[in-house]
């Protein structure tokens, strides 16, 4: 009996073809992620002095506090200090943008009061800013230690600075569990249209008069799409490894995709089954997706952070029991739906 | 009984006509659409919605998502002093201190002596992360001291100022914190004092968890502080405060609007609900011929593509204004969402008339949700920094949210491109309201073509097209500006002159390509092509002096304005200013007649005559910017 569920696979697959709809889903995806990639990097970029090189930011500092704070100011990489003997000339040095900002510091009452005045309204505020607090931390610092007879607890000392790029995190923990997952969406959404479109379109009767069995028809919609998410998941996987980006545990990703695919699947075409009509179809599905996501990334092991565990190989030796538990919900679901479908009965 | 009285009065009631048949159209399409949620369906939806909220609530409760829980190991003894630092941190896990286990199951050892790190990229990022939260940490610890001077020693105030000789020193907030040890999220309200400030146009810097707005403060606050634990904003949590001015040091943050984004961002979503039912709508009247009842109706496809759209377009107002209710926008963030609704509609009418299947059409509508969306929101992020921003409606939410102003011009410059978009689409869209294009199967592209061809009644229609491509022209070109200027100028300029020289062509061409598959499909000789691509050229340049309008907010200041609005004629001195008036019609001119020559062949000869007339066109472009920059 695979054959007729095969076809009724293939003619699903082969409208997603004719209609190139595929190679939009793939280009949507790539927007997506080239789109958090750049909001990311955009920010980091514009946020961490670290990653911005060769701006170099000129601090006028004034106040009776100026000789100490000075000394952390040039201390600091890409930062220089030029000392002040007033208020007024510094301004008038910041106006005329000699320098790019100006400290006032004053000693008063046992602490030390910054005023620290940054140009406004452009791009080199965010980043004039930013190296501001960078040194007035450093001074925080200084300034701690010197009182630390007062304090009940030391600081813990800050472990050595890596070189590290904060794009490591955010490629496995958020780009990759991204476009692990857009593709089983995208196919719970495919199965939710084809379903509904029969119905809408009548064309559900000619399959019923056909020499199947509606068992075989939900399967064969069901393996079209549910198949289509892992081979995507895949190519993202493949790309992302020839981007510099390897992943550990490939097979064992593309299980759990698979599995959420066919788990998420099982979802769409029960709910089209059940509200027949595409826009409350539709409406339902996208609900219920997005609360079983959100809520599953309250659990400890929710599949965005046993994807980005797999593939950065932060799972313990017992992570084939994991991947094992995310097949036996995807296919548990999946039987539950063949049981269901002769009571819900098609073509109401 | 005059001719002319008789003529009034027969248009007015020809209007009033169409608007009963345009009102008892959308009160129809109501009626059907809520005639489709049965009861099961209804509860189903309940049963969501009230789950959503529970999620929602629980995330809230929980203190937010980890999404990179225990993704770095750090092996670290039970005594020590890190043990803790680890354990509160998500994004982190204890493993005993096992120095042989290194790389193999640690990525960074604890000892007494030293930190043992790994030889790994992996490791690197444990470490920074590790970094911030032992800084973290610490801050913490200090927070609980009793002795607030020793603890924070030095107390920052940050304030912005204009840079400019001639103006005053504007303050953006001015105010000596109180305890200095309340970060920019906590908002414990200390540093109330800081209020006073005189904002001012670009004091929008000066927005911060001291002035009022303690409830955005509060969620970015939170954010920063990891249960967001979106890995990249660790070493910069401060980020996320809302822009904090006045406190430790580590609380001063960059002017960065993040909880009025956040804000903003929920406009956004019913309008992703509310277009599936649209596209669906829209798409039901082409399935097995149900629009053909409407269409021999008495009506005309306008009332009834108005008459469909209109119930959905006052949803969407009404929730915008509920939503505006509830996050404290006022009128003009209604009056900026508006715009948005309206292009979101139009693009999906079009998408629903294009699509052949529900497929199809989800495709379609997932598009032109996650295009706007983007377009929308990626310039907001920018709203205290650069002018650039208002290219996007959100960035006017944004300010509203804030409290800084919205001058009528910045409004006409941001929704402006989204107004006349909007009608252009619903325009193209109309003209394939028709019987032969709704009940066909075919390709997107084709219908495309097909949508342009109702429109070419004649050689003027051509000029008419080319200027009525401004707004995306407009959109396109902004959006590219808003993605490359992140890039040092050297790239993103040259890089930007051929992006704005490939959308420039392409819209003053494709209609022609377009002409010549339809009513020009009996005169492809060069004369036509000539003639067509100069016309389609003059279109194109008065359609641009539009852009004349960025001058008034203040873009071409900026060295990527000039570069993306040279050839608008936006110049200084006057004998240049006529060159300039002049020159870019020759150029319109110019290099369309070298696409249309292509367009009068194949799709090949087209795409290969856009190469050459896009190369002129940046090479122009070039030259302009460096003789004038």
């Amino acid at each position: 009996m695979a054959e007729p569920r095969l076809t009724i696979a293939r003619r699903e697959l082969s409208t997603l073809r004719s209609e190139k709809t595929i190679v939009l889903a793939l280009l949507i995806q790539l927007f997506i992620a080239a789109f958090s990639s750049f909001l990311v990097v955009g920010l980091v970029s514009l946020y961490d002095p670290g990653s911005v090189e060769g701006y170099e930011t000129t601090v006028g500092v004034t106040g009776d506090a100026s000789e100490d704070l000075l000394r952390v100011v040039d201390d600091q990489a890409s930062m220089t200090g030029v000392a002040y003997d007033s208020q007024a000339t510094a301004r008038a040095a910041f106006e005329r943008g000699e320098v790019d900002a100006v400290l006032l510091a004053d000693r008063r009452a046992g602490r030390v009061f910054v005023t620290a005045t940054a140009p406004d309204s452009n791009v080199r505020t965010t980043i004039v800013v930013v190296q501001l607090r960078e040194a007035l931390s450093t001074f925080e610092r200084v300034e701690r230690d010197q009182r630390s007879g007062y304090l009940a607890a030391t600081p813990l000392g800050l472990p050595p600075r890596s070189g590290s790029t904060p794009y490591y995190g955010f490629s496995y923990t958020v780009l990759l569990p991204l476009l692990c997952f857009l593709p089983v969406f995208i196919s719970g959404s495919i199965t939710v249209d084809s379903v509904t479109e029969e119905f809408e379109r009548g064309t559900l009767e000619l399959l019923r008069v056909a020499p199947v069995s509606t068992v075989d028809i939900v399967d064969g919609k069901v393996w079209a799409a549910a198949a289509l998410a892992p081979v995507q998941a895949g190519l993202w996987l493949a790309l992302l490894g020839f981007n510099g980006t390897p992943v550990r545990h490939p097979l064992a990703v593309l299980l759990v995709v698979a599995a959420l695919a066919l788990l998420v699947v099982t979802l769409g075409a029960t709910i089209a089954l059940l509200a027949p009509d595409r826009r409350a179809a539709q409406f339902l599905y996208s609900v219920s997706v997005l609360v079983a996501f959100g809520g599953t990334t309250l659990l400890p092991l929710n599949p965005v952070n046993t994807v980005a565990r797999l593939a950065v190989d932060s799972v313990g030796a017992t992570y084939p029991l994991l991947v094992g538990g995310y097949l036996v919900l995807g296919v548990g679901a999946y039987v539950l739906l063949r049981r269901g479908v002769p009571r819900i009965g098609l073509g109401a | 009984m005059s001719g002319p009285r008789e003529r009034l009065r027969s248009a007015v009631d020809d209007a009033l006509s169409g608007l009963r048949s345009v009102v008892r159209i959308a009160r129809w399409e109501t009626s059907r659409s809520a005639g489709v949620v049965d009861r099961q369906t209804a509860i189903l939806g309940l049963v969501a919605l009230l789950l959503a909220g529970a999620v929602g609530g629980a995330a809230m409760a929980t203190g937010g998502v980890a999404l990179d829980r225990d993704v770095y190991r750090i092996g670290v003894g039970d005594d020590s002093p890190y043990h803790e630092v680890v354990r509160e941190s998500p994004a982190l896990a204890a493993r005993p201190p096992d120095l042989d286990r290194l790389g193999r199951g640690v990525e960074v050892v604890v000892r007494p002596d030293r930190f043992y790190v790994a030889d790994s990229t992996k490791a690197r990022a444990a470490l920074s992360t590790f970094r911030s939260a032992v800084r973290r940490h610490n801050l913490n610890a200090m927070r609980n001291e009793r002795n607030e001077s020793a603890a924070f020693p030095v107390v920052v105030t940050l304030r912005y100022a204009e840079q400019t000789p001639d103006e005053d020193l504007t303050a953006g907030s001015g105010a000596a914190g109180g305890s200095g040890s309340d970060s920019g999220g906590a908002g414990t309200g200390s540093d109330g004092d800081g209020s006073d400030g005189d904002g001012g146009d670009g004091g929008g810097a000066g927005f911060d968890a001291g002035s009022g707005s303690g409830g955005a403060g509060a969620t970015g606050g939170s954010a920063g502080d990891g249960p967001l634990g979106v890995p990249g904003f660790g070493g910069v949590g401060g980020l996320l405060g809302g822009g904090g001015s006045s406190g430790s040091p580590a609380d001063i943050s960059p002017p960065f609007p993040f909880g009025a984004l956040v804000l903003a961002f929920v406009f956004f979503i019913p309008m992703n609900f509310v277009i599936q039912p649209y596209g669906s709508s829209i798409l039901n009247e082409r399935i097995n011929r149900r629009g053909e009842l409407l269409l021999v109706a008495p009506v005309s496809p306008s009332a009834i593509v108005a008459g469909k759209t209109l119930p959905y377009l006052a949803l969407l107002v009404g929730i915008t204004a509920v939503v505006a209710l509830a996050i404290g926008g006022g009128p003009v963030s209604i009056a900026a969402v508006a715009p948005i609704a309206t292009l979101y509609l139009a693009a999906t009418f079009v998408g629903g008339m294009f699509a052949r299947s529900f497929k199809e059409l989800t495709f379609v509508t997932v598009s032109i949700s996650v295009f706007l969306t983007s377009y929308a929101f990626v310039p907001a992020i920018f709203t205290n920094v650069t002018p650039i921003a208002l290219i996007s409606p959100l960035t006017l939410v944004v300010h509203d949210l804030q409290g800084t102003g919205v001058t009528a011009a910045q409004y006409a410059f941001s929704t402006g491109p989204f107004y006349v978009g909007s009608a252009v689409l619903f325009l193209l869209g109309v003209g394939v309201y028709r019987e032969e294009d709704m009940f066909t199967q075919r390709p997107v592209p084709l219908k495309f073509l097909d949508a342009l061809n109702s429109r070419i009644s004649g050689r003027r229609s051509v000029a008419v097209l080319s200027a009525l491509s401004i707004p995306f022209v407009f959109i396109a070109e902004l959006l590219a500006i808003a993605v490359l200027f992140v890039l040092p100028v050297e790239v993103s300029i040259p890089l930007l002159l051929v992006a704005v020289a490939a959308v420039e062509e392409v819209a003053k061409s494709v209609h022609l390509y377009a002409g010549f598959r339809g009513p020009f499909a009996g005169r492809r000789g060069w004369k036509m092509a000539l003639a067509l691509g100069a016309l389609s050229g003059l279109g194109f340049f008065l359609g641009e002096k539009l852009t004349a309008i960025v001058q008034f907010v203040g873009l071409p200041n900026l060295t990527l304005g000039r570069a993306a609005f040279t050839s608008a004629g936006v110049a200084a001195t006057p004998a240049v200013g006529l060159l300039l008036l002049l020159a870019p019609l020759a150029l319109h001119a110019t290099t369309t007649s070298i696409a249309s020559l292509g367009a009068t062949r194949d799709r090949t000869a087209y795409l290969s005559a856009l190469v050459p007339a896009i190369a002129v066109h940046a090479a122009y472009n070039l030259a302009v910017v460096s003789t004038l920059g």
